[in-house]
């Protein structure tokens, strides 16, 4: 069934498309939550209120964009919210970085013997999790989640060339952060 | 080229919007330039790292626990709806108030109706009255009733006289 169709059946009251609405975009919102999380069980949590908001402001929805749209914003302000009230939304200055990176260098021997790929991911989740906050965001809906530009643009509220300008920012913050940990791979790469 | 756009075309590379143009200037571009060539490696592998990061599933019985939720605020819904109601309520009633406070500013205020005003619109002479005083005899009596009936009248704007 069409998108849109089962929008307005679950406007109308039939849980039935709700379900189909939650079943199609679970993954995408569990996802999205845990890449700011890194902790499967809040991830859930968010995603549960993500979906109880959508829910509720299903009413107020008049399908002037797309259904997945409008539910990233709801799941993106929300996770804004969590983060803000549990004070993990702190900004790391690059001062900051140099901290975390020969903290994490520990990380990385250990990982070395057990899971490397795994370290690798948490790492980067790490330093992405240090980002300011816009930056986090928008690494996240497009490096991540793999969302279009004009999607982020219309989930965020930003013209597209912010987007590109603002990307274009976090990736180099990101990559300055991660540079000791890329040379490896980067030779691999280059190879 | 300069490596700060070269910087930039490697991004837009990655996300497969450089055109062939320039991605052919990129190219060139990170032939002779280790610096740049060493970006693009590791934007490349950080972005691999980044991709590698998505697709995570939801946690079992998902809809399972979250469809309880559901039907508890679903209790609510008379209130959603009074408030959904209330949001259109709101400037309807605002504007019903401006109107009638339109309506009551606008609409011309009633007003007393002179004497003359009466007889005219009764469609009566307004000298009968009059003349029946002037043919009042003897002159005292017509004098007192000429001053009688103009206590009754409203004050008329006359001329004054210094």
């Amino acid at each position: 069934m069409d998108e849109k169709e089962l929008v307005r059946l679950a406007q109308d009251g039939s849980t039935d498309a709700f379900e189909a609405l939650v079943t199609k975009y679970q993954s995408k919102v569990f996802s999205m939550a845990l890449s700011f999380t890194r902790n499967r069980e809040a991830a859930d949590d968010i995603a549960q209120d993500v979906f109880l908001k959508a829910y509720l402001a299903l009413p107020k929805f008049h399908l002037k964009s797309e259904f997945g749209t409008w539910l990233y914003r709801i799941a993106v302000n929300h996770v804004k919210d969590v983060l803000r009230k549990k004070g993990r939304a702190r900004e790391v200055s690059l001062e900051d970085v140099r901290e975390i990176s020969v903290a994490d260098e520990n990380l990385m021997e250990k990982a070395e013997m057990e899971k490397e790929a795994e370290a690798r991911k948490g790492l980067v989740h790490k330093f992405v999790q240090g980002l300011p906050e816009k930056y986090r965001v928008i690494i996240t809906l497009r490096d991540i989640q793999g969302l279009a530009y004009d999607e982020i643009s219309q989930v965020l509220r930003l013209s597209q060339g912010t987007v590109d300008s603002r990307l274009h920012r976090a990736r180099r913050l990101l990559r300055k952060k991660l540079v000791p940990y890329l040379g490896q791979e980067g030779e691999a790469h280059e190879m | 080229m300069k490596c700060k756009t070269a910087e930039k075309w490697i991004l837009w590379s990655l996300d497969g919007r450089l055109d062939e143009r320039r991605k052919s200037l990129l190219d060139d571009h990170l032939r002779t330039c280790p610096a740049c060539r060493r970006l693009d490696v590791e934007y490349r592998a950080m972005m691999a790292l980044l991709h590698e990061s998505n697709g995570e599933a939801a946690l079992p019985r998902f809809w399972g626990r979250l469809e309880p939720r559901l039907k508890e605020e679903r209790k609510l819904v008379p209130l959603v709806l009074w408030e959904r109601w209330a949001l259109h309520a709101i400037p309807v009633f605002v504007a019903l108030v401006v109107l009638a406070a339109a309506l009551f500013i606008f609409t011309p205020q009633t007003r007393e109706v002179s004497q003359s005003e009466t007889l005219l619109i009764e469609n009566t002479n307004p000298f009968t009255e009059t003349k029946n005083l002037f043919e009042q005899r003897p002159p005292e009596r017509r004098s007192m009733m000429l001053i009688f009936a103009s206590l009754d009248e409203k004050p008329s704007a006359r001329r004054r006289i210094p």
